[in-house]
């Protein structure tokens, strides 16, 4: 065929028209794009028969319910549970990505390790759990040998009065050595608290969902405080369109934070001075005649002295100065507090990971008590603590019984310190301090101390002192980086643990975990590596230590709910708790015998008692008065004790109190006493939590990082909230990259401009700043608790990690 | 021929979030990331590139202290009923309206990437994948992937789907209990089912017993940029002026305090 132009345009337009019809073009397409979309890295999950277990949430102590998604043995989903009386069927966002925290080698430890590389490299090599505790066994024996048991230390992490603590304390008492010591939290303050005031020692029980006034001093109430489930649930209750108007939240702190900007008033007051706003509105109380007579003059002692204080030294006017609100802003919240039918004051700020005020929080308690708050529905209500099962006594040999005389190298519960636990900033400085290594093998437990202890770094410091550091934690934290030795843990998913009254419940509740999977690693349950080292180490220690497994110690304290406490252990859901519990004095367990109860306690997670009986005024509190005690009878001991010691005049000073003789013993203001010019650091650092980053020992899971906002966290920058205000003053502007110093030290953050901030104030966000755990956490932002100047709380000698003198200096 | 645009006749289902319970928790993001396989990058402080289906928006008051104020919007697919842009615009069938349930479905194979769907969505409704999802080997993090959702490649769009899978799970069920329609609650999304201020409804808008029908008739219900026209199927509700005018792009004096609605 001739090759012409006519010839030429046919087979073009043919071919064009026949590439139309031929699927060939099409089939390629489609297989191109099918090929592109199943790259065999793309992960391809596999299908299984579904199945759903129920367990218990242990990465907080807020002890919320949580029902695991699997398919055939693997984990793909965590939901709330709703027949948990806890958390209705919500959880919060940590507990709801926390199967990253159990499919993630990265941030976990696999098997036990020893350190090959430097302190802090994170560089460690496989040993066997056999090698591993025989490592441990020899150090601890071997110090036992030389005569200096207390040369051991442990630092523990695990909720208050848990089985796993209770565990570790019972080890360092049965190897011969004082020094147990815990990170500091809100349980202490509120311990304290209560032991003062009421000679009680049950946990504080809010009774927040029957409240019609809810006024919290800093309590982060949706920022993850008390038990998260919960607190947010009962914010969605009273915000309700039916509930509109009768029930009214108060938040006072230096920051609009989400509780702060979601509640119905908003009171800002400077950094630290809580306590002076509530003694004020205790003078219009007490001045207008507006406090519960009954209570005040029937079941309290020390009201005379108390009042005269208050009337002398707290007016409204007085108060304004100290917390830079309005007086008649403080008059009326007074009065609203004092007219509401069941207003109750919370105190504990942030998410109460941390310690609080003692000072100040006697002070809000005593506004509770003013209105008869205690031991009332919408109240707080005042109990026992949970009747667990007592130990049996350790054994003590001779090396034990003389270590355990030896002084604590934290000073806690001398006549100093006199209600003191544990005190680890004294604890760090003292180590950190001494000529000679004074603690030669460091146990760490359930914690990531080099990360949340607000002490300018005071510990990671006193790290280099001592020789040996024993991680037993699941994860490649903060601390564990400086570990020498690591006796992995099982996550929370993997084992059986409890939880003991979550966080602010207001009734008797008893959680306990299961394994939702199978252990994936080569790692062991805490309690039961704890009954390997006793037996392996033999003698006085394996006498400590009789029991098989960790099982078996839970079932023995929990036989002592099934002794002495008519509890249940199924909810069905359909009445709340806070409901029933009004009505209800007395319930009929719903199991026969111990077995049953066990069982029962161990596929449900939950054994908890809906009946209170409220009022009893006259036998609740255990105070020398027997009567709720303003005039603290147990403080005047204590400082008399130390009077006895030391003269008078300096006596109250050497023991941080400010005020007068007359004032130390009741609830008061102390102002923190800082140590350096306020001209050279003008500015007050507040370091506050969120509910979306993990800030105690866990890590964030990833999917929380997506949450995060980029005026937080930006590439490797968090940022500091400044009002823009204070921040044109210091010529500074949205994302300025700056370094925030205390006589501390300093850390790195960029600049956000925020109308919530206070004026004068810059506020840090806790949790960024991670040493430990992977990529998706290490070097995010900076840990403001690495330049907080630890100032010493009064009396409780905790930190004061709330308000630390800072400068701003640009990069 | 069956109609294929328009609203939809036989379940319309939809979400009222109530943002005066919203406590900005960001536990609906971190369930819809957990439940639809969503992959999490090293950096997720880049907003252009991080992949969400359910985004937290945080707004102001725009008040000085101690006026000033946060509230927050949680984001998800928008499922629009009318004109839907995303899909009008899909030049490659990959998105569609479902005529018998309302849900805005997107479907990865089909995808081609153009990303004019996400030029389209008034609501940053729709994310790409400029990579593959991040798990790489030897960390182990694909562990916790759900099967009943497929992970996606890079080069697509993807965007809320309402948790369609659970619809499949609530139907798949009820034909095994001989039903042909669904209880109230019987399928609802996953971040519905985590908020733990129960600020999210959700449910079948065609449905005048549904709770969810109920409460998009409140006063205070609004819907976002609702004069666009596209009828969203996600409903919020505030008692607050400030947070309700957010809403929408409003002349001065357009905005109309509730109050006033009231009267009028």
């Amino acid at each position: 065929m001739e090759l012409n132009r006519r010839n030429f345009i046919s087979l073009m337009v043919g071919g064009v028209a026949g590439l139309h019809i031929t699927p060939l073009p099409w089939k390629l397409t489609d297989d191109i794009a099918i090929w592109t979309q199943n790259w065999p890295w793309v992960p391809v999950p596999p299908v299984g028969a579904f199945n759903k277990v129920k367990s218990v949430c242990t990465l907080c102590p807020g002890g919320c319910g949580i029902e695991v998604r699997r398919v055939d043995e693997r984990a793909v989903k965590i939901e709330g549970r709703t027949d948990f009386p806890v958390n209705p069927g919500g959880i919060c966002p940590v507990g709801m990505g926390g199967l990253q925290l159990l499919y993630n080698e990265d941030i976990r430890f696999t098997r036990p390790m020893k350190r090959v590389g430097p302190r802090g490299s994170g560089q460690f090599a496989d040993i066997s759990w056999k090698e591993a505790l025989g490592l441990l066994g020899e150090r601890l024996s071997g110090l036992r040998k030389a005569g200096t048991p207390e040369a051991i230390a442990a630092i523990d992490g695990n909720p208050c009065r848990s089985t796993i603590s209770t565990l570790i304390e019972r080890l360092l008492k049965a190897l011969g050595s004082p020094n147990y010591l815990r990170t500091p939290s809100v349980e202490d303050t509120y311990s304290l608290v209560n032991l003062i005031m009421q000679g009680t020692e049950g946990p504080m029980a809010y009774d927040i969902e029957n409240s019609d006034f809810i006024l919290s001093f800093g309590s982060g109430l949706i920022d993850g405080w008390g038990s998260p489930g919960r607190m947010i649930n009962a914010w969605g209750m009273w915000r309700e369109p039916e509930m509109r108007g009768k029930v009214k939240v108060v938040q006072v702190e230096p920051r609009a934070s989400n509780t702060a900007s979601k509640a119905d008033q908003w009171i800002p007051v400077l950094p630290g001075t809580e306590a002076a706003l509530a003694l004020g509105m205790a003078h219009v109380i007490i001045k207008e005649g507006l406090y519960n007579r009954e209570f005040v003059n029937g079941f309290t002692s020390g009201f005379g002295e108390w009042s005269s204080l208050v009337m002398k030294q707290y007016s409204p006017t007085q108060s304004a100065k100290i917390t830079g609100c309005q007086a008649d802003e403080i008059t009326a919240l007074a009065r609203a507090f004092a007219k509401s039918k069941a207003p109750v004051a919370l105190c504990g700020r942030g998410k109460g990971t941390l310690n609080g005020s003692l000072y100040e929080f006697m002070c809000i308690q005593s506004l509770n008590a003013l209105t008869g708050g205690l031991n009332r529905i919408g109240g707080v209500l005042v109990h026992e603590p949970l009747p667990l099962g007592p130990l049996p006594e350790v054994t003590f040999d001779e090396v034990s019984r003389a270590g355990i005389q030896k002084a604590r190298l934290d000073q806690a519960g001398t006549p100093r310190f006199p209600y003191a636990q544990s005190l680890t900033s004294l604890f760090s400085k003292a180590v950190f301090e001494g000529k000679e290594p004074a603690v030669d093998t460091l146990l760490v437990f359930g914690g990531n101390p080099v990360h949340t202890l607000p002490d300018g770094g005071l510990f990671r410091k006193a790290l280099r002192n001592i020789p040996f550091v024993v991680s037993f934690s699941a994860f490649r934290d903060d601390t564990a980086m400086f570990a020498d030795l690591i006796l992995p843990d099982h996550s929370y998913l993997e084992k059986m643990d409890e939880s003991i009254w979550p966080a602010g419940i207001q009734y008797p509740l008893y959680a306990l975990s299961r394994p939702v999977v199978k252990p994936l690693y080569d790692t062991q349950h805490c309690g039961d590596t704890i009954l390997h080292l006793a037996k392996q180490m033999g003698g006085s220690i394996a006498a400590s230590f009789p029991w098989k497994g960790y099982e078996e110690i839970l079932k023995q304290r929990v036989k002592g709910l099934f002794d002495s406490a008519k509890g249940l252990v199924t909810y069905k859901g359909t009445n709340p708790v806070w409901k029933t519990m009004q009505k209800t004095q007395e319930v009929t367990p719903d199991y026969k015998s111990f077995d049953e109860m066990w069982n029962k306690l161990k596929s449900g997670g939950l054994w908890f008692r809906p009946a209170h009986s409220y009022g009893r005024w006259d036998t609740i509190f255990k105070t020398a008065t027997g009567k709720f005690e303003f005039l603290s009878s147990r403080l005047q001991l204590a400082v008399q004790s130390y009077l006895r010691q030391n003269q008078a005049d300096i006596a109250l000073a050497g023991m941080g109190i400010g005020a007068g003789a007359d004032a130390a013993c009741l609830p008061h203001y102390e102002e923190v006493k800082q140590a350096f010019n306020a001209k050279d650091y003008p500015l007050t650092m507040v370091p506050y939590e969120i509910i979306n980053i993990a800030s105690g020992w866990i890590a964030s899971p990833p999917h929380l990082n997506k949450t995060i906002f980029d005026d937080q966290l930006l590439k490797e920058d968090s940022f500091a909230e400044i009002n823009p205000k204070t921040a044109s003053q210091l010529g500074l502007k949205e994302g300025d990259l700056v370094f925030i110093e205390s006589p501390a030290g300093r850390i790195q953050v960029r600049i956000n401009l925020f109308d919530g901030a206070m004026p004068g104030a810059v506020f840090v966000p806790l949790g960024f700043g991670h040493i430990g755990y992977d990529e998706f956490t290490k070097g995010k932002g900076a840990n403001p608790n690495y330049i907080i100047s630890p100032q010493m709380d009064p009396l409780s000698g905790q930190p004061v990690w709330w308000k630390t003198p800072v400068k701003i200096i640009k990069v | 021929m069956e109609k294929k645009h328009g609203p939809a006749k036989g379940n319309s289902y939809g979400m009222v979030i109530d943002l005066d319970k919203c406590t900005g928790c960001g536990t609906c993001m971190v369930a819809c990331s957990a439940e639809n396989n969503l992959a999490v990058r090293p950096d997720e402080s880049d907003k252009q590139r991080s992949i969400t289906w359910m985004r937290l928006y945080k707004v102001t008051n725009g008040k000085e202290f101690p006026h000033a104020e946060v509230s927050y919007f949680p984001r998800p697919c928008m499922h629009c009923d009318h004109h839907t842009p995303c899909v009008s615009v899909c030049p490659a069938t990959a998105t569609e309206t479902d005529y018998h349930t309302g849900i805005v479905s997107q479907i990865y194979t089909r995808c081609i990437g153009c990303r004019y769907c996400m030029a389209a969505c008034p609501y940053h409704a729709r994310t790409f994948n400029w990579w593959d999802g991040y798990f790489p080997k030897g960390k182990g993090l694909e562990r916790y992937l759900s099967p009943e959702v497929s992970p996606r490649m890079r080069g697509v769009v993807e965007k809320c789907t309402f948790c369609h899978h659970r619809l499949m799970r609530a139907k798949t069920q009820a034909y095994a209990e001989e039903r042909k329609e669904l209880e109230e609650g019987e399928y609802i999304t996953a971040c519905t089912e985590a908020c733990p201020a129960q600020a999210i409804t959700f449910g079948d808008l065609n449905n005048p017993e549904h709770k969810v029908t109920r409460l998009a008739k409140s006063p205070y219900a609004f819907r976002l940029l609702e004069r666009l026209g596209t009828e969203p199927k996600v409903y919020y509700i505030s008692t607050k002026d400030w947070v309700r005018k957010l809403g929408d792009n409003y002349l001065p004096g357009e905005f109309k305090p509730i109050s006033t609605v009231k009267a009028g």
